[in-house]
């Protein structure tokens, strides 16, 4: 179909590394450039997730051909958000509707003018992402054009919340990563007979330059385990620092371990850990291929690029266990395996690193899962019919309210 | 492509499963055993087990382990014993001397109260060994009784886009006031032809290489049990649901766990369409060896139409040819009360 569509996202931009919305600026770039769809987004003119400060110039661009339009906040994250946080975090059930109301203003990025730009707008669908921030549960239930949902949900204390039944209730259409989070949405709210689409994220090959790995992160020919992403607290990059320490004292050797990725917790020192920080693309390819296992630490993810990433080289992984779409990927794909304890995490890897056929045959079987799920074509087909089908029901279709 | 489902699971090149899942599972399963022997031989002390626990819970989902009480229990087993040696290392150079002088003046109190503590925590603990060792052992009594769910039974002659009754049961479902769910649905046949007629159907089906995510298409199919999947549907939110392949071999509590399901989600006016084989058929030579297996026996016509009219349907019934199979298409003007079987 030939249309036009309206993702909402409160960041945007390629200085955005990871999470909901870098996905969502790749599905924009590749849906317009595979198919008949005229995209637009509509976001704010913040980069930090923290501050949502208005960085960025306010008013329309262009960036690798999709139309941005950038509104400014009114209001970015309230000091007495954290506390107010904290609180709720204690028993999310029983928060009650107006706290709840509250938690999102504070959140932010409050932007009436965000709103009101996307009820004006002439796009045929309008495409919202993700559930927690204040421009998708302000928008969606307001929006005159059929809105797909793209949750990014996961098992956190505001998915609990009150004031997202309406978000999710709004919605005609989803958009799952994952067949785990879209269990975990319809184990909170009663949507499972809406349209929806378990699509994920698309990858192309590896964009590394044959330089060793291990000579960019310094470790020379030193065998090494990977974990990308942002090094975090709250991504398990504390507790895979400390896992890996015990493991060392109890398996002496040379391994070492690579945390790639944007540091926003410091870790303890460490001689066989290496933090390289926020890396060139082309680096973290070439470090990731010569890695032995790609650890994915996080219990909180909706999809993992990372995870499909590493088997594009055919680097096995290791991802949490209590995280579901991590695990999903290991289920469906055969391609890595999971610890749920530090005894678990010192037997996998044990096992992982002392048997090459395992390895080898884990990361085959991931790179077959990702050729044959997770390439762009395969995935902007799949988006394309089922954007063109939601687009023709129409908004509050018959059956959905 | 061969959806045939055998016990035995087929292996690849190297004797390894060819399903994903059956060989990450096969590796995790020598882990677990690994891990078991390694715990069983004290492998690691409990105390930087429960350290190293604590890190992992930390930032675990809200839902927490999947409920597995085993790890639960371990848990709190090597978290009864509460340590009074409070540590004393600190970054100022008297801190260590401070501290070690206020441990060992307090060490006698702090001791007396953490010891009791530890006695609370293990009498809690020992608590919950008992429970869980009378609750595995009622689950298996239970699992020794347990009626297997019926799972999808399709007889491929009568089920399929040429079959007689798909005609009557998309011309039924015309005015259907809301989406359509179609369940046993397989590749989506029945979902297309709904569609191709002016309908707006999805369909669910459990057996997992029937609905490939990947390769469904434009159709929208997904991979689940029917009774699982309309507890996520909202209340009156169906125009129209049909059902096959699918409750003749229920026993009595599933099919009433459907039908109930099926009442509170289906739209005042919806249709209600159920294709169910004839015990003829069930118990025919080349009927499909699940029939065997199956807990339950199909309902004769005149039952399916007593169950629903009882439940506030109107409700008629139409025999195939030659007496193999039947049609029942049900209506119902409003929501009522789900369906209980009559007697309770």
């Amino acid at each position: 179909m030939s249309g036009k569509i309206a993702f909402v996202t409160p960041r945007y931009g390629t200085e955005i590394m990871g999470g909901a919305e870098s996905a969502v600026r790749r599905l924009a770039e590749h849906l317009r450039t595979e198919t008949g769809w005229e995209t637009e987004v509509h976001t704010t003119c913040a980069l930090d997730p923290h501050t949502w400060a208005n960085d960025l110039e306010e008013g329309t661009s262009h960036l690798h051909g999709v139309t941005v339009h950038r509104h400014a906040s009114a209001q970015g994250r309230l000091p007495d958000f954290y506390g107010l946080d904290g609180l709720l975090r204690l028993a999310p059930q029983l928060t009650t509707r107006a706290q709840a109301e509250r938690w999102v203003d504070y959140n932010g990025p409050v932007s009436p003018q965000l709103v009101e730009a996307v009820c004006a707008s002439d796009a045929d669908v309008v495409a919202l992402t993700p559930y927690l921030y204040h421009p998708t549960v302000a928008t969606i239930g307001r929006v005159p054009m059929p809105a797909v949902f793209h949750p990014a949900a996961h098992d956190e204390p505001a998915l609990y919340f009150p004031v997202f039944r309406g978000t999710f209730g709004d919605a005609d259409a989803f958009c799952y990563y994952t067949a785990a989070e879209r269990a975990l949405v319809e184990r909170m709210y009663p949507v499972a007979d809406r349209p929806q689409i378990v699509l994920g994220l698309g990858v192309g090959e590896s964009e590394g330059t044959g330089r060793p790995g291990g000579e960019l992160v310094g470790l020379g020919d030193r065998p090494y385990v990977v974990s990308v992403g942002r090094v975090d607290e709250h991504k398990g990059s504390k507790m895979l620092a400390a896992y890996f320490a015990t493991y060392k004292e109890r398996h002496p050797g040379p391994l070492a371990l690579v945390l790639v990725g944007p540091v926003s917790s410091e870790l303890p020192a460490h001689p066989d850990i290496v933090v390289t920080g926020a890396v060139e693309e082309a680096d973290k390819w070439d470090i990731v291929r010569d890695a032995l296992v790609a650890v994915s630490p996080s219990a909180l993810e909706s999809f993992s690029l990372v995870v499909i990433e590493a088997w594009v080289d055919r680097v096995p992984v290791l991802v949490n266990g209590s995280c579901g779409p991590t695990r999903e990927h290991c289920e469906r794909s055969g391609g890595g395996l999971w610890f749920s304890s530090y005894p678990e995490f010192d037997a996998v890897l044990e096992r992982l690193l002392a048997d090459d056929a395992l390895r080898a045959e884990l990361g085959g079987r991931g790179r077959a899962y990702v050729d044959g799920h997770f390439r762009w074509p395969v995935l902007v087909r799949r988006y394309d019919a089922f954007v063109t089908t939601v687009a023709e029901r129409g908004r509050g279709a018959p059956g959905l309210f | 492509m061969d959806h045939t489902d055998t016990d035995a699971t087929p292996t690849g090149a190297h004797g390894a499963p060819e399903d994903p899942k059956a060989y990450v599972e096969q590796v995790m399963a020598e882990i677990a055993e690994e891990v078991r022997l390694r715990r069983s031989s004290g492998d690691l002390p409990p105390k930087l087990e429960r350290e190293l626990d604590e890190l992992f819970l930390a930032h675990s989902p809200v839902a927490g382990r999947g409920g597995d009480l085993g790890e639960a229990l371990r848990m709190v087993d090597a978290a009864t014993f509460i340590d009074p040696v409070v540590p004393v290392e600190s970054e100022r150079a008297a801190g260590q001397f401070v501290k070690k002088g206020m441990r060992s003046l307090l060490l006698w109190y702090v001791g007396w109260v953490t010891h009791q503590m530890s006695q609370s925590a293990s009498a809690v603990s020992r608590a919950l060994h008992i429970v869980d060792e009378r609750l595995t052992e009622l689950e298996r009594r239970v699992e020794v009784q347990r009626v297997p769910d019926a799972g999808v039974i399709e007889f491929p002659s009568l089920h399929g886009p040429d079959s007689w009754w798909v005609e009557p049961a998309v011309a039924s479902l015309a005015k259907a006031p809301g989406r359509v769910l179609h369940a046993a649905c397989g590749d989506g046949w029945l979902v297309r032809r709904i569609v191709a007629a002016g309908g707006d159907a999805y369909g669910v089906d459990p057996r997992p290489r029937q609905v490939d995510v990947p390769g469904s298409g434009p159709s929208d199919l997904r991979e689940a049990a029917v009774v699982d999947h309309l507890r996520a549907v909202a209340p009156a939110a169906l125009g129209g649901i049909v059902l096959s392949a699918t409750v003749e071999g229920m026993a009595g509590g599933e099919r009433a766990q459907l039908l109930a399901a099926v009442g509170t989600r289906l739209a005042p006016g919806g249709t209600f369409v159920v294709h169910s084989v004839s015990r003829t058929s069930w118990d025919a030579a080349d009927a499909p060896a699940e029939t065997d297996l199956a807990p339950g026996r199909p309902l004769r016509p005149e039952a399916w139409c007593r169950l629903l009219e009882d439940s506030g349907y109107q409700a008629e019934a139409r025999q195939g040819p030659g007496g193999n199979d039947f049609l029942v298409v049900a209506t119902r003007d409003a929501v009522t009360a789900p369906y209980a079987p009559s007697g309770r």
